[in-house]
């Protein structure tokens, strides 16, 4: 009897040993690592801001070396490690870092951001933004607050970057990512096969609402019936925030919106919002009509890469000038593609938080990874290594700002350079505008300005509700917005699940806090 | 005997348990420590165990919304259909390929009707998509045609999975317990049949007073076994086939599911464990009642 | 019962009648062909030349043979290729090693004289009763053991199966004579001497049922891939799989085809439905090749293992 239960005791204790390994390596983050850097934060359990606060030193000699992982979306891209050395070359002089890079693709980014949050990897900069939970992730704690690192180490961001960036994309006063300087008004439309259009004689200048499209779709599907006339996704539809000028106010999981192009400041959820309601009917006329793939509801497949494939007419898109040459050489359809304005132009908070690089609360060296953004916006070098490759391999130089493809261009051409740093400081195609960046400055004036701007929603309070919506959303959205469901049948099901789900709840807190935020302005 | 005398006789099961002990502690022991979880508000920035304790309300919440009630509804009543579909259609492919005089074809029936129980749930995904694509798929493009019926959307159609999923189920799992049995029928003395033929039973006679009496351990173990796991549900089956369509989750969505997309598309942990926990709870209590219910009817027959 | 299992199978003493046995036939022949027609389906589809597909649908009978799609496919051969390099290393370290492990615990707790065995027992018996859940498990992997992205993290998972320790056992309990143990020991035998010299020999059937459905198990997981893989260098060949029906174009963007098509300009298109369907049948292939060997011992093995487990 003894034996036995000294047997136990033995094995209780064993396991008891082993509970504390768990807590040890789940708790402290950077506890069972060491501290291999001066500005060590991965014990991100006591207050961040007192560690940083350790001056980091910018000379490269004075640092530790160290591996900065830059998690972003994209397709892998096969020349990836030739990219990273060279990168780790001029890196090294320059802040005594190399550098990991961690392309996810479109389909899996979601969850694997996700499960990478939640299992604590230890990564440095994650590509964030409004429309990606960003709110959501920063309330979990996924995210070091910026003030200090930006002052410290971000200098030439907050030299460069217009502060309206950082002021819209604050949450309760604190930044927790770094804005891509880029365009700041956004418009939405279609890009589609310029070629095709020529071809069939279709005159697209006529088309001015996404009704208008019906004749078009009509006449592609007709003469080219492998096309799919138009290519829809979960989050790229008519009724996406870019399309439909909704601004949510914030995240855009987060139910509530109000118009950006209009001046109420009443928040709605979106079935009371006609235009929604609208639009969700007509996408369901051209579901019906065959315009639209089959498989929107289900299929992962991002559009451009549908594009890429060569069977799709047109798809939906967030508007710049010079888009459409920008996904022409993504997609390596030169001369094929044009862009549609479909409507109207816009200034709001979602804009300015739209691509974001934040630091993981995991990062052993926020520092070095803010040196790291702060060069994105600041070195001309850097920047266009990330976004473009390497000089006369993957591109060659035209003349000082402008580049042409050479033969192995596709295999590093990731086009992500709305990510990364600031876009004023990217080279342009040779087949682009050679005053692209002229432009977006034009494009940024006479925007509509929306209500919202400036202000962004703190749901913690109703983190239960809000939850219960996402998950309603992810059963009822795709499908509604696709067009691959009855709206007449499914709407007002999707409704009432959103209102057991408490989203009245939610849209009155909003409405209550952005009224305060409308008074104090 | 002492612990040092046993220890030193048996030292070497030690030694040869070890490997199997540690897999058991990280993949198994841990974890269960690991359900704390489901009674914290989990904050990264302050990990795991400094997070809050917020005890019941990842609970109360899971309770509070129709899914705890949609997710345990769908996870019993599609196990339930699959163990009664797992036992009556194998005892009679079993009885009958036992009864077939070409043993020749017996063997091969055996071999296809096996087949499917090899093959991976994304490959079985495949298959149902090679069928059911809605402008591609053979049913919309020749079956419905040939009916003159309109073709239907069937990843969106709720009304037909109910049906289809314990078809599919039951299609690949039918040969495995198809063996077991058939296994079970040849092991059946022949004298019980010869005894039966001399007082003039008939072969319908003999299958039902014979066969199916002396199958019965046999049924009630491998019934017991998937009893035992009433409150998991096959995550492949239910993940990959309906291909995690949206408009499907009513009637697709199991315990399992929700568990992995609470997790690992919503990034909520503690509502995610919340759940798990529920199941494993459950599902503990379940094995128990069932063995107990075995216990008073069969002793032999019990797990423990 | 083994040895009734190399008789004919059914009783000799009274057969069921001609009709009957028509019907039975005629029954099992119809479920064998809707057996076979999903997969026959997919190789037809995978030979078919995609704008058929396209405007007529997936069909038996392909108007012409096409080899297009395998091709296509065939451009990415590393990728493929290294898919199964992946699979293959999984499902035989796997195997092996999960086959070594479920022994060496199932001998000791098979030992009646062994005075922890009960203890022991119940530790492994306990992990089919209850379990942690989902978020621990994964977060000990990737937190604890730092497995994410690591091809171990496709092998440990599945290397114990509590009732497949328990199977084990109850057959070195039941057929190994206790007798020849107690003669070996007196001969001055080690326990690791007996194990492996006369308790493995004598359990082949056992241990090979359970290599077989390890074999399976190891080949045809594709969650471990789900939750642990991000890398395309540890892709196994059914989570390849898996991505490419979500998304086709994940083979599109990232190959060579991905660069003809854009040398084309566009004009040539990437084959969907086919390259899916083509790659449906690489995944199939080598389990219905290795499928007559595999389902023989199967048959074998379960009727000795399992229904006395």
């Amino acid at each position: 009897m003894i034996r036995t239960n000294k047997g136990v005791l033995g094995v209780t204790t064993t396991m008891l040993t082993f509970a504390l390994v768990l807590n040890a390596c789940s708790g402290g983050g950077g506890a069972a690592s060491g501290n291999a850097s001066p500005s060590n934060a991965g014990g991100a359990a006591e207050s961040p801001a007192a560690e940083t606060a350790t001056p980091a030193d910018n000379a490269a000699s004075a640092l530790e070396p160290y591996t900065i992982k830059l998690v972003y979306t994209g397709a892998p891209q096969a020349d990836e490690t030739k990219v990273e050395a060279k990168l780790n070359e001029y890196l090294k002089d320059k802040i005594n870092a190399s550098i990991d890079l961690m392309p996810i693709d479109w389909g899996p980014w979601d969850d694997k951001i996700n499960l990478m949050i939640a299992s604590r990897q230890k990564v440095d900069i994650i590509f964030t933004a409004q429309w990606n939970k960003h709110a959501v992730n920063v309330a979990k704690g996924a995210f070091l607050d910026l003030g200090d690192l930006l002052n410290e180490n971000g200098q030439d961001i907050l030299k460069t970057l217009d502060p309206v960036f950082l002021e819209g994309a604050k949450i309760n006063g604190k930044n927790y990512g770094v804005p891509t300087n880029k365009e700041l008004a956004a418009q939405g439309g279609i890009i589609y096969r310029k070629d095709i259009a020529d071809e069939l004689g279709i005159d697209m200048t006529a088309v001015k609402t996404i009704a208008d499209l019906d004749n078009v779709y009509k006449v592609v599907k007709e003469k080219h019936p492998e096309l799919t006339p138009l290519y829809l996704k979960d989050g790229e539809t008519f009724n996406s925030h870019y399309f439909g000028n909704y601004d949510a106010l914030g995240d855009t999981s987060i139910p509530g919106i109000i118009l950006k192009d209009e001046d109420g400041t009443t928040v709605k959820a979106n079935y009371d919002v006609a235009r929604y309601v609208d639009t969700l009917k007509l996408t369901r006329d051209f579901y019906k009509k065959g315009y639209i793939n089959s498989d929107a509801a289900t299929n992962q497949t991002m559009n451009y890469d549908a594009m890429k494939a060569g069977n799709v007419f047109s798809m939906t898109s967030s508007l710049k000038p010079g888009k459409d040459k920008e996904l022409e050489n993504q997609t390596g359809m030169t001369g094929k593609l044009a862009q549609l304005e479909l409507n109207t132009k816009t200034i709001a908070t979602s804009e300015t938080a739209g691509s974001m690089l934040g630091i993981s609360s995991t990062s052993e060296d926020p520092a070095r990874a803010m040196m790291f953004i702060n060069l994105l916006h600041s070195d001309k070098y850097v920047n266009n290594l990330l976004n473009f490759g390497i000089e006369n391999d993957h591109y060659a130089k035209v003349s000082d700002e402008v580049i042409k493809s050479t033969d192995n261009t596709k295999n590093y051409n990731p086009g992500a350079a709305w990510m990364f740093g600031s876009q004023f400081l990217n080279y342009v195609w040779e087949t682009e505008d050679p005053n692209k960046w002229e432009k977006f400055k034009e494009f940024n004036q006479n925007a509509k300005v929306s209500p919202g701007l400036g202000f962004v929603f703190d749901g913690e309070s109703l983190k239960a509700e809000i939850g219960a919506v996402v998950n309603v959303d992810k059963q009822y959205l795709t499908a509604l917005e696709t067009g691959s469901v009855d709206v007449d049948k499914v709407l007002p099901e999707y409704t009432a699940k959103l209102k057991s789900a408490g989203i009245e709840k939610i849209i009155a807190e909003k409405q209550s806090q952005f009224d305060k935020f409308l008074a104090s302005k | 005997m002492t612990l040092a005398t046993n220890m030193r006789r048996y030292w070497i099961f030690y030694v040869m348990m070890a490997p199997g002990v540690l897999f058991l502690i990280f993949n198994n022991y841990i974890p269960m420590l690991g359900t704390v979880i489901a009674f914290k508000n989990v904050n990264y920035a302050d990990g795991i165990i400094n997070s809050p304790w917020v005890w019941f309300d990842n609970f109360k919440y899971l309770f509070k919304t129709s899914d705890a009630w949609i997710i345990t509804r769908n996870t019993l009543l599609y196990n339930i259909s699959f163990i009664i579909l797992n036992m009556i259609v194998p005892v009679a492919f079993a009885i009958m390929l036992n009864e077939m005089k070409n043993k020749l074809m017996a063997k091969f029936h055996q071999a296809v009707i096996f087949l499917a129980y090899f093959l991976s749930m994304v490959v079985v995904s495949y298959l149902v998509y090679g069928f059911l694509h809605d402008t591609h798929g053979f049913v919309n493009t020749s079956i419905m045609k040939w009916l003159g019926l309109e073709p239907l959307q069937w990843y969106f159609e709720t009304k037909i999975w109910p049906f289809l999923l314990p078809i599919i189920n039951t299609w690949k799992n039918v040969g495995y317990y198809t063996v077991l049995y058939l296994a079970a029928i040849i092991g059946i003395d022949d004298e019980y049949y010869e005894a039966a033929t001399i007082d003039g039973a008939s072969k319908w006679q003999q299958i039902k007073s014979v066969t199916i009496p002396l199958l019965m351990p046999t049924i009630i173990v491998l019934t017991l076994l998937q009893i035992g796991r009433v409150f998991y549900a096959d995550f492949g089956l239910f993940f990959q086939v309906p291909r995690e369509s949206g408009p499907l989750f009513p009637v697709t969505n199991v315990i399992d599911t929700y568990v992995y997309r609470t997790f690992i598309a919503m990034g909520d942990i503690g509502l995610s464990s919340a759940a798990g926990l529920y199941q494993s709870l459950v599902g503990f209590i379940l094995v128990f009642l069932s063995n107990w219910f075995v216990r008073r009817v069969d002793k032999d027959s019990a797990l423990f | 019962m083994q040895t009734e299992m190399s008789k004919s199978g059914s009783n000799p003493f009274n057969a069921i009648s001609p009709t009957a046995n028509t019907i039975i036939n005629i029954g099992f022949m119809l479920y064998t062909i809707a057996c076979l027609l999903p997969i026959l389906l997919i190789v037809m589809v995978s030979l078919s030349n995609e704008q058929d597909v396209l405007t007529k649908g997936y069909s038996f009978i392909p108007n012409q043979i096409d080899f297009t799609a395998y091709k296509f496919l065939f451009t990415d051969w590393q990728q493929i290729l290294r898919s199964y390099g992946v699979t293959i290393f999984v499902t035989i370290a796997g195997t092996i090693l999960s086959l070594i492990i479920m022994a060496l615990y199932a001998y000791p707790i098979s030992r009646t004289d062994f005075p922890h065995r009960k203890f022991f027992t119940f530790f492994i018996f306990f992990t089919m009763l209850f379990n942690g859940g989902l978020v621990p498990w994964y977060l000990v992997y990737v937190n604890m053991l730092n497995l994410r992205d690591n091809i171990w993290a496709l092998v440990l998972p599945l290397l114990v199966s509590a009732f497949f320790v328990l199977v084990i056992r109850t057959f070195f309990q039941s057929t190994i004579p206790v007798a020849i143990l107690e003669a070996a020991k007196i001969d001055g035998a080690s326990e690791m001497l007996i194990f492996f010299r006369i308790v493995t020999p004598l359990s082949l059937p056992v241990l090979a049922t359970v290599a077989l459905f390890s074999t399976v198990n190891y080949w045809n997981d594709w969650f471990l891939s789900l939750v642990f893989i991000t890398d395309d260098k540890t892709l196994s060949i059914q989570y390849l799989m898996y991505k490419m029906l979500l998304n086709i174009q994940f083979l599109a963007s990232n190959s060579n085809a991905a660069s003809a098509i854009a040398a084309a300009g566009g004009q040539v298109s990437f084959p969907n439905e086919t390259v899916r369907m083509a790659m449906a049948i690489m995944g199939i292939g080598p389990i219905v090749f290795a499928y007559p060997f595999f389902q023989k011992y199967f048959v074998k093995g379960l009727t000795v293992g399992a229904v006395k487990g």
